[in-house]
């Protein structure tokens, strides 16, 4: 791998720390340059903000590696600036700080604005800074002090010069078909239980007798076969079982390793798979139950009534429900019913691929990161 | 008073070397041979620990409690009768009792190395069903959080009063039930330390993010089981601390173990999913609350019930129940009626160890009181000021014993919303809401009034015999040969701004320049003892210690000076820096000089003590001074959306003299903002299992510029009679009071379609689902 | 909160970025905007992480009588700055502003936001109701897919791992033509709770409306004409997919819709 090179405040670096280690990092801990502080290290506060060739951004999320002859710049490197100079006696007379802890990522955020903006209009100012939280001062100070600055006269930033990059690649195959939009596979619905943990239900047919679904549903192997990303290790007579189950979602991949039972009541055509299951290096941990009936819908179909509970501890579990459990796990439970009645007339699953572990696990880990990757 | 001292907005000296980067935050701190730590924390809120397995190769990098032989748990009694003491160990040993709590510890190079080990860290643990909703607590079935215990409660406590007499002649009535949700406390910078063993001292010294490291020091003492001359606890600069960093932390006694274990430098620093999820830990009040008022809206009773979420251990040193007991006391706020009756409950769950949160129990307190006075105001259909302005204790009423017993200490309680009433232009708003807006939403105005006690001293804190009593407050001043002044104090400066208002302070009374005044603070190194930066106390105890000390040291230059300007002691005075006598005067640095270097021309009776004291304080009175404000808020409801916009935000404070106006604006502004995060933004929510449901500033969402309105702010300033300067405590009061006021215009705005919102925060949601739930009644 | 080990590639050519993309544990990251923060918090451990932003092919723009195409790694700030020529009379450089904050703006991408697939981003939903097409780069060459028909669902769009965004296709407005978008943030710059935008382009026989913030693939009706003269039309799509299943969603959504109509100046009397 070719080593990448930065400028830090005018000075030439060679980068030479660990991929991983973000730009914030490489700053403070190799450059020694530590007014670039830490706040969230996911993106929110601001604290972190420096500036990449000219423009502010988050060091927290930026990589020395990826950035190979970017200009960088920190508050450190803008002590002899005139704009920053006007801004810190400005920070100082408007009583723009408390703690401080914001105030560098602040500065190079309001030295910005101030070259963008030219009324010093404070709700256009407010709604600037919104990508820099304060928890001491109320932003009163801050606004304050950036709109002096501007109503005192700032010379404009340079226009951005046009883009005139190669021009991007034209198509050159056949237009793809659009995917047909699958039909609803039934009416599902969503609830949390008292304890806490989500059910979701499904209830959909499948065109074949019930003794025939019945007689797959006791086949754990075959069941979960339908479901994408997920395999059983061991299958014990008594109905214990060991799998695991890859999840993939976005960026975001998990393995599950874990153990469960299963049980059937052919009286009531009706059965049950439990399991609980660690994701081995993010500690999360998942227990579920997968619950089905089967009921005659005529004598060639049989309507299946699945019903999933789960519950997550953990670092997936600690981020906000949402409702984008619904979707995925109708894909899933869709793809599920699909691969089911593949499996049943003979033919291999619809999709096998790992792109979800199976209804349970896929929807369990959306649900929980739907705030942090989007809402 | 002199140009540059009490009363004036002098800029802050401390603002430079922030402003260019410069500052030193403990993640700045770099020790040769430092690690770092990574803790493996409970996934669960409650369960029982069977084990901890790390693979073999990781061996002597991972630790548990099992390891740190001799190392006591955190314990934080209180001398109330009945509270149940619980004890916290470092790690957790038999059970955990929240998700988050630390489990072992992973040592490495680097942080981010440390956690790779963390990952592969196995905890064996049989999952408990858990205790999360405090309301259910109290019930038989609800799951045990200390095994030993009969029940779920640190402490019950009962006001009792003759309520029945005054709910009998009551023509309004009015019951509620509201709540406030959990917070974090979110500084900016998360909690931190530096621990190493300090060969050359002998001595373990601490760096921490803390607000009070002369506590810390003696509650590491008495964990780590060393004398405390043993350790030095030293807070460099602090990111923001708001509570939050006002205890002493299970992680500061690992990494203080783990330096000495290692004889290496130990560094932790906490991140913002460690905050979010293991330090949630504030505000979680529920009240059940009922108002009698006659049929002019004068308040007759109010029986109350209150419950304080105060999660598994607790905290050293305030306690577990520190929030609850206080309810009992200032539920009645600044009003005046003769009969209160309350029952607090101060309960324990399976979530992180609750910690006053600026304002600390005032918050939800005022947003219950404030909530019943404008109930009462819709039910005696009068204005929501007018209700306040019936019921609030009276100037002529001061000094005033309330019915708690709370001594008021002077103010014009009424006068504060009168002016809030004028500056928010109340009846412009009122004729605005009849015109109705232009784009439909729905436009509401609310007020809030508190007092806030702050600086409440030993005869306060003794009553609740936690491990920290607060009595004199002590600074150390003294004159450098070159005639500078050096003044520390044992407190801590977060943003305070200690730097600049103490040295304002020094200037008054020796009025040598501010510009040579150094201020050091937050070392037991170099200070004198303090119980730290609390309670709203700074500018009252540390400004009252650094006043008396200066008084001090300056009647000893003034003698010297007196003596070299061959005057009489009663005829000099400080002046301009100089000790200013009939015939001349004579520079503070020639007197410094003097001692030091000339002392053959120093009075034979000179003090030999020298120009260095060590002074302390306490006001002769010291249940605290009360300052009091009334917030307005003026909001726009938009019922499409349940989004609220904040037009306008008014408050009219008193905060006696204020030392440095500017930085009590700073204060007022930041404590409201944060006030508007409770009212419409912040909680932490639980699933049934106890699963924080929020580990990044996306879910967990924090006020931003634009969710600010410019707030104004009017003083009045009525001298404290009780301190030195006539100044009250004010640092806490900006986030006690929006809550209520926002809430109060919510329902304001939204009481054409019978929607009244009780929960915080009134996000758009709840706002949202309220009108819903409406529409669908009718 | 530390990334676990990866390694960087940063690719010479866009072959070489798809010889890299078919390692084992393989990403592509063009702003690192969203992945950047998965790394942190260890929700995403790929092995190898490909940065594409500096390829030339993908920082382009072309310019037809149809529309503009942008390379996948243009940036939110650039479109928003009009950096690059904007064929929807405003419409681009609106959406760009209103998306996160300036400091996330000037390193997010286009294409990077389209292959993320968040159903509460900005760009899947406008793009979709403005009727744009997505150019994705695999083993046969470059296919063009339309934005709605891009994502499958939440976070899952429709890309093999080793295929790149490489363009978007902006369609080119008419003088007549009538845009709106409106999205409802709890926080300005956080990731909305509902928007929509809305399209009547009568010259191109374009009436079309986009929902975002569902659960999963934006909701895209084609043809919005009916649901512009009676909103109440909206009722059986919403229920078809899925985003009637809590009033207050179904509120906000339908509140988005006539603030966006409103500003588009096709439904009157619309609070804003
Ligand atoms: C605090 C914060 C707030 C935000 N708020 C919003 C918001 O309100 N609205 C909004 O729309 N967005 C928001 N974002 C996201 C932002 O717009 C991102 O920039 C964008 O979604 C992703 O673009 P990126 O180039 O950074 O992608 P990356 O983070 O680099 O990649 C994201 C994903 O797409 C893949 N990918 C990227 N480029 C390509 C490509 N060319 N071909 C194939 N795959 C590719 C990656 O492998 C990865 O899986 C926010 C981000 C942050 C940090
Ligand atoms: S630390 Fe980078 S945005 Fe918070
Ligand atoms: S000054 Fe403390 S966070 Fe801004």
């Amino acid at each position: 791998m070719t080593q990448a090179t930065l400028t830090v405040n005018g000075r030439r670096v060679a980068v030479d720390a660990p991929a991983r280690q973000h730009l914030a990092d490489f700053l403070r801990e190799r450059e020694m340059l530590t007014a670039t502080h830490l706040g969230c290290e996911h993106g929110v506060c601001g604290a972190c903000t420096v500036l990449i060739d000219g423009a502010p951004a988050r060091s927290c999320i930026a990589w020395p590696a990826a950035l190979d002859g970017a200009e960088i710049v920190t508050v450190e490197g803008l002590d002899d600036d005139p704009l920053a100079a006007r801004l810190r006696a400005a920070f100082t007379a408007e009583h723009a700080l408390q703690c401080g802890y914001c105030t560098p990522g602040m500065l190079i955020m309001a030295r910005d604005i101030a070259r963008r903006v030219r009324e010093p209009d404070e709700a256009r100012i407010r709604a600037e800074l919104s990508g820099n939280l304060c928890r001491c001062t109320g932003y009163a100070g801050i606004v304050r002090a950036i709109a002096r600055v501007i109503g005192e006269g700032v010379d404009a930033a340079p226009p951005r010069r046009a883009l005139s990059g190669t021009a991007p690649l034209a198509a050159t195959v056949a237009a793809a078909a659009a995917p047909q939009k699958a039909e609803p596979a039934g009416a599902m619905t969503f609830s949390v239980e008292a304890d806490g943990s989500t059910r979701i239900a499904q209830s959909f047919v499948t065109p074949f007798p019930r003794a025939a679904v019945w007689a797959f549903f006791q086949d754990p192997r075959k069941i979960v076969a339908c479901m994408p990303g997920a395999a059983l290790t061991r299958v014990e007579a008594d109905g214990r079982i060991e799998g695991e189950m890859r999840v993939a979602l976005g960026p975001i991949s998990a393995a599950f390793a874990g153990e469960g039972a299963v049980s059937a009541d052919p009286a009531a055509f009706s059965g049950a798979i439990e399991g609980q299951g660690a994701e081995g290096a993010g500690g999360t941990r998942a227990t579920g139950r997968v619950t089905y009936a089967l009921r005659e819908e005529g004598p060639e179909a049989t309507r299946v009534d699945v019903s999933v509970v789960y519950a997550l501890t953990g670092p997936l579990a600690q981020i906000s429900r949402g409702g984008v459990a619904r979707d995925l796990a109708g894909r899933l439970t869709r793809v599920f019913a699909d691969n089911l009645a593949a499996s049943l007339a003979g033919r291999a699953p619809v999709e096998a691929a790992p792109l979800g572990a199976g209804a349970l696990l896929w929807s369990m880990v959306v649900s929980r990161v739907r705030r942090l990757l989007g809402r | 008073m002199r140009p540059k001292g009490v009363g004036a907005s002098v800029p802050r000296r401390e603002d430079d070397r922030l402003l260019r980067g410069r500052g030193r935050f403990v993640g700045d701190i770099r020790m040769a041979g430092q690690v770092e730590i990574a803790f493996v924390r409970s996934p669960v809120a409650h369960g029982r620990l069977r084990g901890v397995r790390a693979p073999e190769r990781f061996a002597g990098r991972v630790f548990t409690q099992a390891d740190m032989t001799g190392v006591k748990g955190i314990l934080a009694r209180s001398g109330l009768k009945g509270f149940r003491v619980s004890e916290q160990p470092a790690l957790a040993t038999d059970k955990v009792r929240f998700a988050g709590e630390p489990v072992a510890m992973c040592v490495a190079e680097t942080r981010a190395e440390a956690e790779d080990i963390a990952a592969e860290v196995a905890l064996d643990i049989e999952a408990l069903p858990a205790n999360v909703d405090m309301l259910r607590a109290a019930a038989p079935d609800a799951p045990r959080v200390h095994d030993d215990w009969p029940d779920n409660l640190f402490l019950e406590t009962f006001v009792d009063g003759d309520i029945e007499r005054a709910a009998a002649d009551a023509a309004i009535r009015v019951t509620r039930k509201l709540r406030t949700s959990r917070q974090c406390m979110a500084p900016l910078e998360g909690k931190g330390c530096v621990a190493v063993w300090d060969r050359h001292m002998e001595q373990l010294l601490l760096w921490t993010s803390t607000q009070m490291p002369h506590i810390v020091r003696s509650g590491l003492a008495e964990c780590l089981g060393l004398e405390e001359r043993r350790i030095r606890v030293a807070a460099p600069d602090v990111g923001g601390g708001f509570g939050w960093k006002g205890l002493l932390q299970p992680e500061e006694v690992c990494a203080a173990w783990l330096a000495m274990k290692l004889d290496r430098p130990v560094k932790w620093l906490e991140d913002r999913r460690e905050h979010l999820v293991a330090a949630a830990n504030c505000r979680e009040h529920h009240y059940e609350i009922t108002g009698y008022a006659d049929a002019e809206g004068r308040l007759l009773a109010l029986d109350a019930v209150a419950h304080v979420d105060a999660g598994a251990y607790s905290v050293y040193p305030f306690s577990a129940c520190l929030e609850a007991a206080q309810v009992g006391s200032i539920l009645p706020g600044p009003y005046d009626f003769p009969a209160f009756r309350c029952r607090t409950y101060s309960v324990c769950t399976n979530k992180p160890p609750i910690v006053p949160y600026r304002g600390v129990a005032r918050t939800g307190v005022c947003f219950a009181m404030e909530s019943i006075i404008d109930a009462i105001a819709r039910e005696a259909r009068l204005e929501p000021y007018e209700v306040r302005l019936r019921n609030l204790v009276r100037p002529e009423q001061m000094p005033f014993r309330n019915v708690t017993g709370k001594d008021f200490d002077m103010g014009d309680y009424p006068e504060s919303v009168r002016r809030a009433v004028a500056m928010i232009g109340h009846d412009a708003v009122r004729e605005r809401q009849k015109a109705g807006e232009p784009d439909g939403r729905r436009v509401g105005i609310g007020y809030a009034t508190y007092c806030e006690q702050g600086a409440h001293g030993t005869s306060v804190y003794h009553g609740w015999g936690i491990p920290m009593v607060p009595g004199f407050e002590q600074c150390f001043a003294r004159f450098t040969p070159d005639g500078g002044v050096e003044i520390r104090v044992g407190a801590q400066s977060h943003g305070q701004s200690f730097e600049t208002t103490m040295a304002q302070v020094a200037h008054e009374i020796l009025s040598i320049d501010p510009d040579r005044v150094s201020v050091s603070h937050g070392d037991t190194a170099l200070s004198p003892y303090s119980t730290g930066t609390w309670g709203s106390r700074s500018a009252v105890m540390v400004g009252g210690a650094v006043a008396t000390a200066c008084e001090k040291l300056g009647a000893r230059a003034l003698r010297i000076g007196a003596h070299l300007l061959q005057a009489k002691p009663d005829e000099v005075r400080l002046e301009g820096g100089a000790v200013v006598g009939p015939g001349g005067s004579v520079s503070l640095d020639e007197v410094a000089r003097t001692f030091y270097r000339r002392p053959q021309n120093l009075p034979a009776d000179v003090d030999p003590d020298g120009l260095e004291l060590t002074a302390g304080y306490r006001p002769v009175v010291d249940t605290g001074t009360f300052s009091y404000a009334t917030h307005a808020a003026v909001v726009a409801v938009d019922g499409e959306t349940g989004g609220v916009e904040l037009l306008d935000y008014v408050v009219v404070e008193d905060g006696g003299v204020l030392l440095n106006p500017m930085v009590v604006d700073g204060q007022i502004y930041g404590g409201a903002v944060q006030g508007i995060g409770t009212a419409l933004y912040e909680a932490m929510r639980y699933d049934a299992n106890g699963q924080p449901l929020a580990s990044t500033l996306a879910d967990y969402t924090l006020p931003g510029a634009a969710e600010t309105p410019p707030i104004r702010i009017a003083h009045m300033e009525t001298p404290s009679p009780n301190t030195r300067f006539g100044q009250k405590g004010i640092g806490e009061g900006g986030a006690i009071a929006p809550p209520a006021a926002i809430v109060n215009a919510i329902n304001d705005a939204l009481a054409p379609l019978g929607v009244e919102i009780g929960a915080l925060p009134a996000t758009p949601h709840a706002i949202l689902s309220a009108i819903a739930a409406a529409e669908a009644v009718r | 909160m530390k990334a676990a080990a990866f390694e960087i590639v940063r690719p010479r050519d866009l072959d070489a970025a798809r010889a890299a993309l078919g390692r084992e544990g393989a990403k592509a990251a063009a702003g690192w905007q969203s992945l950047g923060p998965m790394l942190n918090l260890r929700l995403a451990r790929p092995a190898v992480v490909v940065s594409i932003a500096h390829l030339p092919e993908l920082r382009g723009v072309s310019e037809t009588p149809e529309g503009v195409v942008y390379g996948a790694c243009v940036t939110h700030a650039e479109i928003e700055d009009g950096a690059a020529p904007d064929p929807t009379r405003g419409a681009l450089p609106a959406v760009a502003a209103g998306i996160a904050y300036r400091a996330v703006r000037n390193r997010g991408t286009i294409g990077g936001s389209l292959a993320h697939a968040d159903p509460a981003a900005d760009w899947p939903t406008a793009l979709a109701a403005m009727g744009a097409h997505v150019r994705v780069l695999g083993a046969d060459g470059v296919r063009r897919v339309a934005v709605e028909d891009f994502a499958h669902g939440a976070f899952a769009p429709a890309l093999a791992p080793d295929e790149l965004v490489v363009g978007v296709e902006a369609p080119r407005f008419s003088a007549s033509a009538r845009w709106g978008w409106w999205k409802f943030c709890r926080k300005l710059g956080e990731y909305a709770e509902a928007m929509c935008g809305v399209l009547v382009d009568p010259d191109r026989g374009v009436a079309r409306a986009a929902f975002g913030a569902t659960d999963g693939r934006p909701l895209v009706i084609a043809d919005a004409s009916e649901a512009l003269r009676d909103p109440d039309a909206l009722a059986a799509p919403f229920a078809a997919a899925g985003l009637d299943h809590d009033p207050v969603a179904r509120r906000l959504h339908r509140a988005a819709f006539r603030r966006a109509a409103a500003r588009a100046g096709l439904l009157e009397d619309v609070p804003t």
